[in-house]
């Protein structure tokens, strides 16, 4: 795969300007905050703690997509490689879901439910 | 190759010591990461609907276990995206870094298959709550 050539700047927007890049994935890290609130909310209705926990997950994951990785020191004192910083963060992401799908799967066992509710 | 020695690969430390080749273009690394967080909003959606199918649907009648065993694939699907959505990240991450081909996505593939499957079970307890 072949970098961009800056010099070489096109019609799209992005490439006379990388910093729509990074603002796209800053405006998907908070659809995904959303995402894990809506999920919270509709748990909270079912049961309160566990939706209560998973609340707490969405302005964890709001701030997470705001770490620059400039204000975390590297092993050598610089910023730490990109890829470092992101695999932490997803990493934090991927285990939330699989947290909340185990928590959803024994609400559905255990929980009682409200059958008919959409009746 | 194990499938401890496999997850042990996906955590941040390894990735990062495995990382090799230089720094990718800023904006191929953006784009990785919003494809990971759209993969994760999807897992998200299927566990949300594998719980709404349980907690609001009626109960199909004569079939009392209708609604969970439509719901909990969904539930179990998300969670089984997640993790391949991290994977397909570290893996395509690793591809950028040392200027591989990109490799090819196997979660399209998970995603069709289990929809298609969840859809012919939903079809068969329809079936045999109509025929009730």
């Amino acid at each position: 795969m072949t970098a961009p050539n800056p010099d070489q700047a096109g019609d799209d927007p992005e490439e006379r300007d990388s910093g729509l890049a990074r603002e796209r994935t800053s405006l998907s890290w908070t659809r995904t905050a959303i995402a894990f609130a809506a999920v919270g909310g509709t748990v909270l209705k079912e049961n309160l703690a566990t939706g209560l926990i998973i609340l707490v997950i969405a302005p964890v994951i709001w701030q997470l997509g705001r770490v620059s990785r400039r204000a975390i020191p590297g092993a050598d004192g610089g910023p730490p490689a990109m890829a470092e910083v992101s695999a932490t963060r997803l990493f934090f992401i991927t285990v939330s879901i699989v947290g909340v799908a185990l928590l959803c799967l024994i609400l559905v066992i255990l929980g009682r439910s409200a059958p008919g509710a959409l009746r | 190759m194990s499938w401890t020695t496999r997850l042990a690969a996906l955590l941040p430390a390894t990735v990062d010591r495995d990382a090799g080749g230089t720094e990718p273009d800023p904006r191929f690394t953006f784009a990785n990461e919003r494809t990971f967080l759209a993969w994760s909003r999807t897992a998200l959606a299927l566990v949300v609907a594998g719980l709404a199918i349980v907690q609001l649907l009626p109960p199909f009648p004569g079939v009392p276990a209708g609604r969970h065993l439509l719901g909990m694939p969904l539930i179990a699907l998300g969670a089984v995206l997640a993790v391949a959505a991290y994977a397909e990240w570290v893996r395509n991450q690793r591809a950028l870094r040392r200027g591989e081909p990109m490799p090819v996505s196997i979660m399209p593939w998970i995603l069709a298959a289990t929809i298609t499957g969840i859809a012919i079970i939903a079809a068969v307890v329809l079936l045999l709550s109509a025929l009730r």
